[in-house]
């Protein structure tokens, strides 16, 4: 049997250049397909990759209760001291409890591809912010100097956005205010940050001594719980309180869910049209080959032997469909730099990302595909009348 | 027998092919009914835009915010009919995840700015005179299934009252629509005195400036005249129109128009392939037919124009289905589940008129290769085959 099955399997796919018009088709169709899909899967894993590669869980983000967000968010200076009292919060080698006072506002800068105004997020900080974020270096220039009117900016500014060049003056209510420094945290969203002194920000935007956003270095595992539990009890303190890591990804999944809820679905209506294709291609592969197939029946070759060989014609046409599509995909879409409005109401950026699981992905709806489009044609040509040696 | 019987009888001489063509184009038109209407809805902020509406910004950025005087002062610049602000309030009822869009505005002139949007008169009489209303849009008062009379609490996630509570209580007096389907009715709007009054910081601060000129040949000018009355002081402006602040504010999403049409791209292409060498195999397989054809008489123009009529109806057949089903899908199903987020989601003329423009188009890229190639069968070739 299994050597009637390769023989017909052989014979099947030699054949294929005969229909070669069809078949291309069948394979091109799939490979669109396989390439819809691709594009948004890669568009979310690339979003989803940069927000939740973003948080520590060794960092705790106090926001006021309610807030949701950094940019809505408010936290008195009388609460900011009282936290660096607090229990759970990690302390450096001068015995200071580290903890961040930030500032959250939004700047507009100049998308380089469209030329059109952006929102920017420009986060006022304290010293320990930098120990704060893991891997944050100073790529270029220098750090700003407290209380001047300077400016740090992540790389994914300066690739994405015009207007904040190394060096570059920028015009923010009556102060101008100088670009000193590029810095880099290893794809992570505050890369899209621009940084400043909180106190010049609290001048600027006219904040008094307020803060938005608190951050704070966990003592241990148990550190948020020592945290959250103290707060609970300080009736002055309105606050949520998680891990960096828990708010980044409460803020991942709003536009990957979108883009998936998107992408799946025009992916699979595709899918159908070109199931239907790859249908009739392999109607027509049979039909080409009844003959034949009548022929090698009555020499006693066996129906499924010819079921199975018209199968694995469908499946291969399908599977090097997904293959050119995914290939297309990782060449055109892998690395390429993108922008959106993410949920704290500023521009983040991120790159696509072609995973492996994509691929796989990729693949198996083209395999799909082509079992789908094949197993009613293969029966047919396992069903070929002995008769049709004389059709033709 | 007419020529359409016979147009007919050949596509569906072999039912399962024509069965699973349609399907396939059926697909794409799903995909392009469906997703143009998303676009539609999504830019819809740009076409309902007034001509002659301005709107005058913080430079620094839109969500910062400006002194409340600079309203009085845009009043007194020439060619400015009408002058109002709105502030944002960051609501949300009930629960903080689910946010309503809210505004505090200047409610005379901010009506007279936005014409296009109405309410019954002792409406719009009790929402002046109350001063905590709650003017509702029509499409929340469906989805939260308020009604007039009601009292409803408007957290913030932004602002805070001087006793530290964030919560505002409104009554609904007066309940709005867009005069037509593409304007939203999604958001809540209510008086900037009442919330002013309350607020523990930022007081006497306007959010945004909406201005009406009294001819839209005179936006540029009169865009340029507020700047510059600002220039130089601790909040400078930055005033367009309204359609080219909406326009901006969609391309911060990033290029949403060219993932559409790349989708609809691939889905067509994919079509055209499919369908197209289909079609040539097809007539390709009746070619002894033609001949006889050619043979009792007809003619290569008629023959030409069967072939072709075959691969038009086959686009239209299942072009209109799948904008049938599109429709349904958008009409009946997506838009009354994004109503609160894209209200007035619907599959609009232009859109249909569009699908069936490409429904004849793919019908003629599809037929024009059969029917050369049906038109030039020889009879002595054709019939000596075999």
């Amino acid at each position: 049997m299994f050597k009637q099955i390769s023989a017909l399997t052989k014979l099947n796919i030699r054949s294929i250049p005969q229909r070669w018009g069809m078949s291309l088709a069948t394979v091109f169709s799939v490979a669109l397909v396989v390439l819809v899909l691709m594009a948004f899967l890669a568009m979310a894993n690339g979003f989803r990759a940069t927000l939740s590669g973003s948080g520590s869980t060794e960092v705790a983000v106090m926001l006021r209760k309610g807030a949701q967000a950094e940019l809505n968010s408010g936290v008195s200076l009388a609460q900011l001291r009282l936290i660096r009292e607090a229990p759970g919060i990690a302390r450096n080698a001068d015995g200071n409890s580290i903890v961040s006072g930030e500032l959250y506002v939004i700047v507009d800068g100049l998308k380089r591809t469209t030329m059109t105004d952006v929102n920017l997020p420009l986060r006022g900080v304290e010293p320990d912010a930098l120990v704060l974020r893991q891997g944050l270096k100073i790529t270029h220039g220098h750090m700003f100097s407290s209380g001047s009117n300077e400016l740090i900016v992540g790389e994914a500014i300066l690739r994405e956005f015009a207007g904040f060049d190394l060096g570059s003056e920028v015009r923010l209510g009556t102060a101008t205010w100088k670009v000193v420094g590029v810095f880099s945290t290893g794809g992570t969203v505050f890369e899209s940050e621009i940084w400043a002194d909180a106190g010049s920000i609290q001048s600027l935007y006219q904040r008094g001594s307020g803060y938005q956003s608190v951050r704070a270095k966990l003592d241990g595992a148990d550190g948020l719980k020592a945290l959250q539990d103290w707060a609970e009890n300080e009736p002055t303190l309105d606050l949520d309180i998680i891990t960096e890591k828990e708010f980044f990804s409460s803020q991942a999944s709003g536009i990957t869910n979108i883009i998936l809820y998107m992408g799946w679905p025009l992916a699979i209506i595709m899918a159908f049209g070109a199931l239907a294709g790859a249908w009739n291609t392999m109607y027509a592969s049979v039909e080409a080959r009844t003959r034949e197939i009548a022929t090698l029946r009555a020499i006693g070759f066996a129906g499924f032997a010819a079921f199975v060989s018209t199968l694995v014609e469908a499946l291969l046409l399908a599977f090097v469909g997904g293959l050119v599509g995914s290939m297309i995909a990782w060449l055109v879409f892998n690395g390429i730099s993108a922008s959106t409005l993410g949920g704290n109401f500023t521009q983040v950026v991120f790159a696509f990302e072609v995973t492996g699981e994509a691929v796989q992905s990729g693949i198996v709806m083209a395999l799909i595909i082509g079992l789908l489009g094949g197993i009613i044609p293969s029966i047919r040509a396992a069903r070929v009348p002995l008769l049709s040696v004389h059709s033709g | 027998m007419n020529d359409f019987t016979l147009v007919l009888k050949n596509l569906f001489r072999k039912k399962l092919r024509a069965i699973l063509l349609l399907f396939s184009i059926l697909s794409a038109f799903l995909i392009f009914g469906a997703l143009g209407s998303f676009y539609k809805v999504f830019t819809a902020g740009v076409e309902v835009a007034a001509a002659d509406r301005l709107i005058a910004v913080n430079k620094i950025n839109f969500t910062v915010s400006l002194p409340l005087a600079y309203v009085n002062r845009v009043r007194s610049i020439e060619g400015v009919r009408n002058a109002s602000h709105a502030s944002w309030f960051g609501g949300y009822y009930q629960d903080p995840r689910k946010q309503v869009q809210t505004f505090a505005i200047e409610a005379d002139t901010y009506l007279e700015a936005y014409s296009e949007l109405v309410m019954p008169d002792e409406q719009r009489k009790a929402f002046m005179e109350t001063r905590d209303c709650l003017l509702t849009g029509a499409d929340l008062v469906d989805q939260y299934g308020w009604k007039l009379g009601d009292t409803v609490p408007i957290n913030s996630n932004i602002w805070q009252k001087r006793d530290g509570s964030s919560v505002w209580e409104f009554t609904i007096c007066a309940i709005f629509d867009g005069d037509k389907e593409t304007v939203p009715a999604n958001y809540l709007m209510f008086h900037y005195d009442y919330y002013n009054e309350d607020l523990a910081f930022n007081r006497d601060q306007a959010g945004w400036i909406i201005l009406n000129s009294a001819n839209p040949a005179m936006n540029d000018d009169i865009s340029k005249q507020i700047d510059a009355l600002f220039a130089n002081s601790r909040a400078e402006t930055k005033t367009s129109t309204e359609s080219a602040f909406n326009k901006a504010f969609l391309k911060q999403m990033g290029n949403i128009g060219l993932i559409l049409s790349s989708v609809i791209g691939a889905a067509f292409a994919t079509i055209l392939m499919i369908v197209g060498t289909t079609m040539v195999m097809a007539v390709s397989e009746r070619t002894k037919e033609i001949a006889v054809m050619k043979t009792l008489g007809f003619r290569t123009g008629r023959i030409f124009r069967m072939v072709l009529s075959e691969s038009l109806l086959l686009a239209l057949l299942g072009g209109l289905i799948g904008l049938g089903i599109a429709w349904a899908l958008v009409d009946l199903a997506i838009g009354p589940a994004l109503a609160g987020f894209l209200p007035g989601m619907g599959m609009t003329a232009d859109v249909a008129l569009i699908a069936i423009g490409l429904m004849l188009a793919l019908g003629l890229i599809t037929g024009i290769l059969p029917a050369l190639k049906a038109m030039n069968v020889t009879i002595v070739d054709a019939l000596s085959k075999n």
